[in-house]
This record gives structure tokens, sequence and C-alpha cells, in this order.
């Protein structure tokens, strides 16, 4: 320790020496770590796997149900219709599954207040135990059936009622009153892959829960995607929606063996020939049952301007290392005569390597500060060009982890070459 | 205690071979005080380098206390030079950012040697040269002389066997250059063995033996072994 101590003291009076080169090699460092570090950001939360050892094993399944013949585009509607849904759950293959979509209303608790815009999920009960989803207080609903109970999210709830412990009161939605049964808690799961498409992933969680038939039964249509393949009314959901081709439903089945994924695919299979048999389903087999960890590939939804900035920025990383790899270089070169001074009374090639180790986490403890506030400020600028990014703009421990570990690399590489460089020269020459 | 057979030192470049020692064969023992002298370009410094493991050598043998250290690794030539060998060059090659106390300590840092211990030897060391009271001097603060003289403590620090001295009056005058010396007979006089390189005849003189280089091969004069001819 005490000879590490010493490193670093050496270290200090080496930058002390000529303090404007190595700045500015901490500068150019910096420069590309930090720009490198504000879009690893980004890209490491679009890659992030919200539910690990789970999302391998949660699908989203695809049927092109599409009642006429399809003649350009044949790939299965990335929603399904009620029928659909009903059809695709008649069978207990599945641990779990939900079918869902998006829609918005207002509420208010008293009916003299002026009511708040609230994003609504409509789902099943099997939702919140197929995505982890705390439960702060009362409990999710017993079955799928119509009822008027609404689960909210904390937020909402203090929101609303200004406080968390409101299970079993009312909430009034869109004129219809509502009993509050649960209330989640705060719920971290991001990004929101169960709604992959439009940047859904992106957005915060809903502030409401209402019951997939209870929705259906009072016309709440989907305010994201949704497609009509034949005459129907997107108002009428309680008829239309459940009888005809509007296709607005996301469904997500729990299927944790492999067995039971192949049971579901050939569940799936023999679906399409009985409906072929029954004259309903006029197009290929073009079933898909994407897992929840490939699903931004397989919707090909991940940011392209995060995967293109991605690629810039290593590249400009490699461009500022390279550049201040020289500028180390030129100070080794001026050290040499200290370094074969150093071998000369007695520092082997391997002692010197500790003294490279000191210089290593000297560097990449200042390049590292600098380079944490030129991510900062490079974050803020990417979260006013691109604003529906701005969910992905947090640090966890992986993340800071991995950065600090990049630093290092970095710094080492920075200075290996100038240092092995330096160490080898001829002392004869050094020390005339 | 050293002993060179047959040295050759060839230095080359892509357009010449530069033969700087041509088959040096050179033995001395312990507690000599070695004077090297020859013109300009003779091989002396290249002779010492060589001797101090700063520079590798073509063919022949060196053997030190009867091993040879051909094909000795980095680390057990380091090992050597920081516990067997000690260092005067004649531009001192102090560093100049550092106190006496730390140019002093330098080699000893090397060595795994405890705080304590290593305090007690440099501080002992510049005692013997006389410089105690500005252990916390920068070298830049001193006169030539005095900076070799921190340069000599920084050699025996070490307690090494063996002083290697490349021109170390080279860059001094007459009255700096005589105290030098004085400092080097005395430690020479404690056991320790000296090989210095020297174009001046008068401190060549003081030495105990003097070995003459000559286009990279000793003369005549100098082929004769002291112990031999006693």
């Amino acid at each position: 320790m005490e000879q590490f101590l010493y490193y670093l003291k050496v270290s200090s009076i080496s930058i002390k020496r000529a303090p404007l080169p190595y700045f500015l090699t901490i500068l150019i460092m910096s420069v590309g770590l930090g720009v490198f570090f504000a879009n690893a950001t980004f890209y490491y939360w679009l890659k992030h796997d919200p539910l690990p050892g789970k999302s391998a094993q949660l699908f989203h399944p695809r049927m092109n149900s599409n009642p006429n013949l399809c003649s350009t585009s044949c790939e299965a509607p990335r929603v399904l219709s009620y029928r659909d849904i009903k059809a695709l759950t008649s069978t207990d293959i599945a641990s779990a599954s939900a079918a869902m979509y998006s829609a918005e209303g207002y509420a208010k608790v008293k009916e003299q207040q002026p009511a708040t815009r609230a994003n609504i999920r409509v789902t099943q009960r099997d939702f919140f135990s197929m995505f982890d989803v705390p439960v702060l207080k009362g409990a999710v609903w017993p079955d799928n059936e119509t009822r008027m109970e609404v689960i909210i999210s904390k937020a909402f709830a203090q929101k609303m009622f200004g406080s968390d412990d409101v299970v079993g009161q009312s909430l009034i939605l869109d004129d219809r009153f509502f009993k509050v049964v649960a209330v989640l808690d705060d719920w971290g799961m991001f990004p929101r892959l169960y709604e992959p498409a439009h940047g859904g992933y992106l957005e915060p969680d809903a502030d409401l829960y209402l019951p997939l038939e209870t929705a259906y039964d009072l016309n709440y249509a989907s305010n994201r995607q949704s497609q009509s393949f034949e005459d129907a009314d997107f108002q009428k959901l309680a008829t239309d929606g459940r009888t005809k081709a509007i296709h607005q439903l996301l469904l997500w089945v729990y299927l944790p063996t492999a067995e039971q994924q192949q049971q579901y695919r050939d569940f799936m299979n023999n679906l399409v020939q009985s409906e072929k048999a029954a004259g309903r389903h006029p197009n290929a087999n073009g079933n898909l049952l994407h897992p929840m960890n490939g699903i931004m590939q397989a919707y090909d939804a991940e940011s392209q301007e995060v995967k293109a900035f991605a690629l810039v920025t290593a590249l400009f990383l490699l461009v500022c290392l390279f550049n201040a790899s020289h500028l180390s270089l030129n100070r080794y070169i001026a050290n040499q005569y200290e370094i074969s001074l150093r071998r000369a009374l007695g520092a082997s090639r391997w002692q010197l390597q500790g003294q490279m180790l000191a210089d290593v986490l000297v560097t990449a403890g200042l390049a590292l500060l600098l380079a944490v506030l030129i991510a900062l400020a490079g974050i803020a600028l990417m979260n006013h060009l691109l604003p529906d990014n701005s969910r992905m703009a947090s640090w966890d421990g992986t993340l800071i982890g991995g950065l600090v570990g990049l630093t290092l690399l970095s710094a080492y590489l920075v200075t290996l070459y100038p240092a092995l460089r330096a160490s080898f020269g001829a002392l004869n020459q050094q020390l005339k | 205690m050293l002993e060179l057979s047959n040295i050759t030192k060839i230095f080359r470049t892509e357009l010449i071979e530069t033969h700087a020692l041509r088959g040096i064969n050179l033995t001395v023992n312990e507690g000599e005080f070695v004077a090297l002298t020859g013109p300009s370009g003779s091989g002396k410094s290249t002779l010492l380098n060589v001797l101090g493991t700063l520079e590798s050598f073509d063919g022949g043998d060196y053997k030190l206390d009867g091993t040879s250290i051909k094909g000795w690794s980095d680390r057990e030539l380091s090992n050597l030079r920081n516990e067997k060998i000690g260092f005067i060059f004649q531009g001192f090659n102090l560093i100049k950012d550092y106190s006496l106390f730390d140019n002093i300590e330098l080699p000893l840092r090397y060595r795994g040697m405890a705080a304590s211990e290593r305090k007690r030897r440099v501080e002992q060391a510049l005692e013997l040269v006389g410089l105690a009271a500005r252990k916390d001097y920068h070298p830049s603060q001193l006169s030539g002389g005095q900076q070799q003289r921190v340069a000599i403590a920084r050699a025996i620090a070490g307690q090494p066997r063996i002083l290697l001295a490349d021109e170390p009056t080279g860059n001094l005058d007459s009255l700096m250059a005589r105290q030098v010396m004085e400092l080097l007979e005395q430690i020479n006089a404690q056991g320790c063995t000296i090989l210095m390189v020297t174009h001046d005849p008068d401190q060549a003189r003081r030495a105990s033996r003097q070995v003459q280089i000559v286009d990279g091969m000793l003369s005549d004069a100098s082929m004769y072994d002291p112990l031999a001819v006693a």
C-alpha cells in the first residue's frame, strides 16, 4: 500500500511537470467517453430486459385471422380481435394470459369536480402476476368477468384522493361510478415491452386499470392501434367489437416451459386448421409467437436514431482514444529519461507497471469526473432533441459499473502503449 | 569478482556496423579501484554500461561472483543492478523536482525495504557525503559538486558491492572534482569495488589500477592481473 501511495505521488509530480498536455489528454478522453456514455445510456435502456429470467417465457401470439384474402402484405396483424382472443385463451396450456389495450378517459372523485385525464390500461386479471406488478393495497380482480371495479396506480391515487389508502372508495370515470379494489405500488418495468409498437414501451405506466369485459361493455376504444377488416363500428365494441373483425387487442401468454411453448404452437396451428375448415381463415397460416425478450426486434421497434448514434459515438470514442494515446505518448517520451533512470537504479519492468497502473487510476478518475459531466450535458441535449426517449436517461448500478469499467479500460489503453514504449527504451541513450 | 571473457559489442544501423567492444577480457577483484581510460569513442562507457547491465553484449561471457549473467531476465538484471551495483553518472541524473531524500531513496524503494530502514540508510548516506542538513533541498538548489555528492549518496545508499562511475568529475571544477575523488577513495577504502571511466590522467593515477581501452580493445599495458603479478 505504501508503495502504491508512492506511485500516486510520482503520478501527481509527473502531472505537475507538464499540466497542460496532461489535461488536454484528459479532456480528449472525457469528450469521447462523455459522448459515448450519453448514448450508451439510451442504448442500454433500449436493450434492457425489464423482467430478467421471465421475459423468455412470456409470449405475444399473432394470428393472420384477416377474413379477407390478402394480396400484398400477408403478415399477421399486430393486434387481434375479441374473437381471436377468446379462441387463443380457450386452452389451459398457458400458465397465465392477459389481453390488453390502451385507452383513455376522464376521472374524478366527486361529481362537482373537474375531471382529470387518465391513461387506462384495459386488461385482464393475469396481467398483474405476469408482469410482476406490485400491489400496495387491496387485491386484483378474481376473474375476467365484467365488474365496475378499477385498479389504480399509487401516483394516481395520491393525485385523485390525496392518499393511497383508498381501497373501497368510489371513482367516477367518464360519469360512471367504479369501486377502487386495489392500489399498485411504484412499478419500475421499463421498457414496457408488453406495448411494443409506436413507442408505447417508452411511455409511463397507466393511471388506471379497467377489466376488458367492462371496457367492451362500455365501448372504450383503443387509443393506439386498431384495425377493422370488415364493416364495423368502433363505437359499438359491446356488440360489433365482440363479433366482428375489429382488431385492437394485444395478447400475452405465460409459457414457462419448452413443452408448454411447443404445445401452444401446436394449439395455434390446430386452431388455424379448424378455422379454415369452418371457412373463416382464408389466408395461409401466419402464426407468430414472439418472446418478450425479442419483441423489439420482431416489431423493428428499436429507435434507429439511438442505434445510429451508438455507432457514431463508438467511432468517435476510438478517434478520441487514439488522439489521447498520441498525447500520452509524447508525455511518456518526455519522461523517458526518468523511466530509464528508475530502471538503471533497479526497477524492473514489472515494477514500472505498478507505476503505470497508478497513472491509469489517476487518469481514469479525472477522466470519469469530466466524462460524467459531459454525459449529463449530452443526455440533456438528447432529451431535448428526442423527447420520446427521455425515460431512458437514468443510470442504474449496472450502467454506472459499465461506465467506470470502460473508463478504466480506456485509461489503460491510452497509457499502455506509451508506457511500454518508454520502458523499452535503451537505458544508456537516456543516461549519458 | 567481475570477469569478462571475450566480450564483444556491435552497434548496428541500416548502413553501418560499429564494433564498440572487440573481445574484452578483464578481471576485477573485490575492493579494487579501477580507472578505465582511453580516447573518446574507444568504448570506455560502453564497457561500463555492459558491466552495469545497462547495455547487453553480443558475444563472450560476463561472470559476476563466478555466475554468468548471460540470458538473465529483465527482473534478474534489475535485481542485480538494484542490490549489487551503484551508478554515478557524469550528468548526475538526479530528478530535479524530487528532494535530495527522495532522490537517494529511489533505488531502495524498488528493493521492498521498510520505510524506517530506507530513512536510516538515506540519512547515513547523506551524512557520509556531508549533506545531511539539506535532505529536503532540491537538486537545483545545490552546486554541481554537491549534486554529484548526492548522486554518490544515492549510489551507495543501497550498500552495493560495485560502484560504476562514468566520468564523475567531468562536469565539475577542479576543487569539486578533488572532493568527489576523495569521497570515492573513502568509499573504496570501506571495501566497495569501483570502476571509474575518466579522461583525467591525474585521477586515473589515484586508482589502484588503470585499464586503457583503444578501439574497443584493452591496450597491452592493461593486460595484467594485479593479483597474478603480486
